[in-house]
């Protein structure tokens, strides 16, 4: 699903954020991606979906090479696979049902498609009830749930999200660990990265720590620490 | 593109504008403040030009005959050869003697005696665009051809102020667009301001850089096009005021007018108001839209 290797990004001011990384996510895995403030977590989300482009190296998604992509390709990329942020970044002036519509119409959808997996996404993430309130009358975990159902709505192969539960208390955080617990079930691959060690701790995953740049750990089923 | 998405592109386009109410309103006065003056720029240009070609059909060039000659006529053949020559009339001496005493009355032909002195005479019609000057050097080289005088430097005057016009025209123009692009950019980037967060989310989902570009082009396209019809209305009516009051000096300062001339303006300003729009919608995205 997703393969990394040598992958490398150096900064235009000279910062090594990612150093020869290699890695690979099999379809359906549920991984975290740990490791201290400047890791290089957030660097590798974005490289995955071309928010940035590597330096040096390879990294593939679902057996494409993303490396060298056209503009249009890249959306198409992006197309099949689902984000979620700490800051939700929802559009204050729009419904909860519009945001996520919001996702599909951008990209030409039909009209009657729309509609129908808004509905879908809305109730698995529990909100049919507030399809038609403004994100601001929501609380946090409500308006990441937002998050999650548009990051849903295009039935992506892969979801990343970065600190998903950095704003959130322990209780709502624990609500969304279910959630996408449940996604990752009914088949989804999810690459968490976060600093959340009761949740990684608890939950059991596979667990890849970066520092500086690089991996220096990778275990499965492994907690927030290397255990003794 | 689908109905749908172009429905969607308009009503973003449309929310863009209203969003920055008082500068759409501003840029719009500005816009059709330059689309008027180059529309004023295009009158003035189009008038001057009709005014000059009127003019070379009244230019003629004279040919005087030595008094020598006995057979005009064979002078004349050679004179309807030369290049840029339309039509030639002959003067007899008799007619040139009328002439005179038309002119000044029965002193004008005091002096004749019984021997009218005038020569017989030509009177040369130019062709379209043809140089008097080239035409009064090849008729003097005529055998037979006592003088040439010819009559363009009211048209030549006409021409230089046509140049002047231009230039002063083109100067001012170009400086007006400056105006007209540097509106339009701060416009659509105060939108593209306001919607970087739409922006940045419709990347992520995977919406292609078309897609999100097209609302801020048409923005812009709307501003020039929306210009160019205010500009259009205020030119024609103005004009249309100026024909009418002016129609009574017709014969002194002819004016352009007609359903023609008019489509001719519109297409100009419309081109123009799209040119400007698109283009300066263009320039902010390259330059505010990272996308
Ligand atoms: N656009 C950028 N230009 C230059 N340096 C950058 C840029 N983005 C990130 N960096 C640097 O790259 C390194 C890795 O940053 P990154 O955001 O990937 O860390 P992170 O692991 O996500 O940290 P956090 O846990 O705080 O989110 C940092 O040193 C950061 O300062
Ligand atoms: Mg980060």
């Amino acid at each position: 699903m997703l393969i990394a290797k040598d992958l490398t990004k150096i900064f235009s001011n000279g910062v090594v954020a990612l150093d020869q990384v290699s890695l690979t996510v099999q379809k359906g895995e549920f991984v975290f991606l740990v490791g201290p403030s400047g890791a290089g977590k957030s660097t590798f989300l974005n490289l995955v979906i071309r928010r940035d482009n590597p330096t040096s190296g390879l990294i593939a998604v679902n057996q494409q090479n993303i490396a060298f992509l056209k503009k249009k390709e890249i959306a198409l990329l992006r197309r099949s696979i689902g984000v979620i942020f700490q800051d939700y970044k929802l559009l204050p002036q729009k419904t909860v049902y519009e945001n996520v519509a919001f996702a599909l119409e951008v990209i030409e959808a039909r009209t009657r498609a729309i509609k129908e997996r808004v509905y879908t996404v809305l109730e698995l993430v529990g909100l049919l009830g507030k399809a038609h309130v403004l994100p601001s009358e929501l609380s946090g975990g409500e308006q990441q749930r937002v998050c999650l159902a548009r990051s849903l709505v295009n039935k992506p192969l892969l979801l990343l999200a970065d600190e998903p539960t950095g704003n959130l208390d322990p209780d709502t955080s624990w609500e969304i660990m279910e959630l996408l617990r449940e996604i990752n079930r009914r088949g989804t691959t999810i690459v968490m990265a976060t600093h959340n060690r009761e949740i990684v701790d608890q939950m059991r995953k596979r667990v890849i720590a970066l520092d500086h740049g690089k991996l220096v750990r990778d275990t499965p089923k492994g907690g927030y620490h290397l255990e003794a | 593109m689908k109905p749908r998405t172009f429905g969607y592109f308009l009503r973003e386009a449309l929310h863009g504008l209203v969003r920055n109410r008082l500068m759409t309103i501003t840029a719009l006065g500005i816009i059709t403040i330059g689309l008027f003056l180059f529309g004023i720029f295009l009158l003035l240009t189009a008038n001057l030009r009709y005014f000059t070609t009127l003019a070379w059909k009244e230019v003629e060039v004279r040919v005087f005959l030595q008094p020598s000659v006995t057979d005009p006529a064979t002078v004349g053949a050679q004179l309807a050869t030369l290049p840029g020559v339309a039509k030639i009339t002959f003067v007899p001496k008799a007619e040139g003697a009328a002439t005179l005493e038309r002119l000044f009355g029965q002193q004008g032909t005091l002096f004749l005696n019984d021997e009218n002195p005038l020569p017989d005479a030509y009177t040369l019609s130019l062709a379209e665009k043809a140089d008097p000057q080239e035409i009064a050097k090849l008729a003097t080289a005529v055998p037979g051809v006592e003088e040439v005088i010819c009559g363009q430097d009211f048209v030549e005057f006409l021409e230089m102020i046509i140049q002047l016009t231009l230039i002063v025209g083109l100067i001012l123009l170009t400086l007006t667009a400056l105006a007209v692009l540097y509106i339009v950019v701060n416009t659509i980037q105060l939108t593209v301001y306001a919607r970087r967060k739409e922006v940045e989310i419709m990347k992520l989902v995977g919406a292609t850089d078309s897609f999100v570009r097209w609302p801020f082009l048409l923005e812009g396209i709307i501003l020039g096009l929306l210009g160019a019809g205010l500009a259009f209305l205020l030119l024609s009516k103005g004009y249309g005021f100026l024909v009418h009051r002016l129609r009574l000096y017709r014969r002194f300062l002819p004016l352009l007018s007609g359903g023609e001339f008019q489509t001719h303006l519109m297409v100009a300003l419309f081109t123009m108001g799209l040119f400007f729009g698109g283009f300066g919608s263009h320039v902010s995205l390259k330059r505010y839209l990272k996308v």
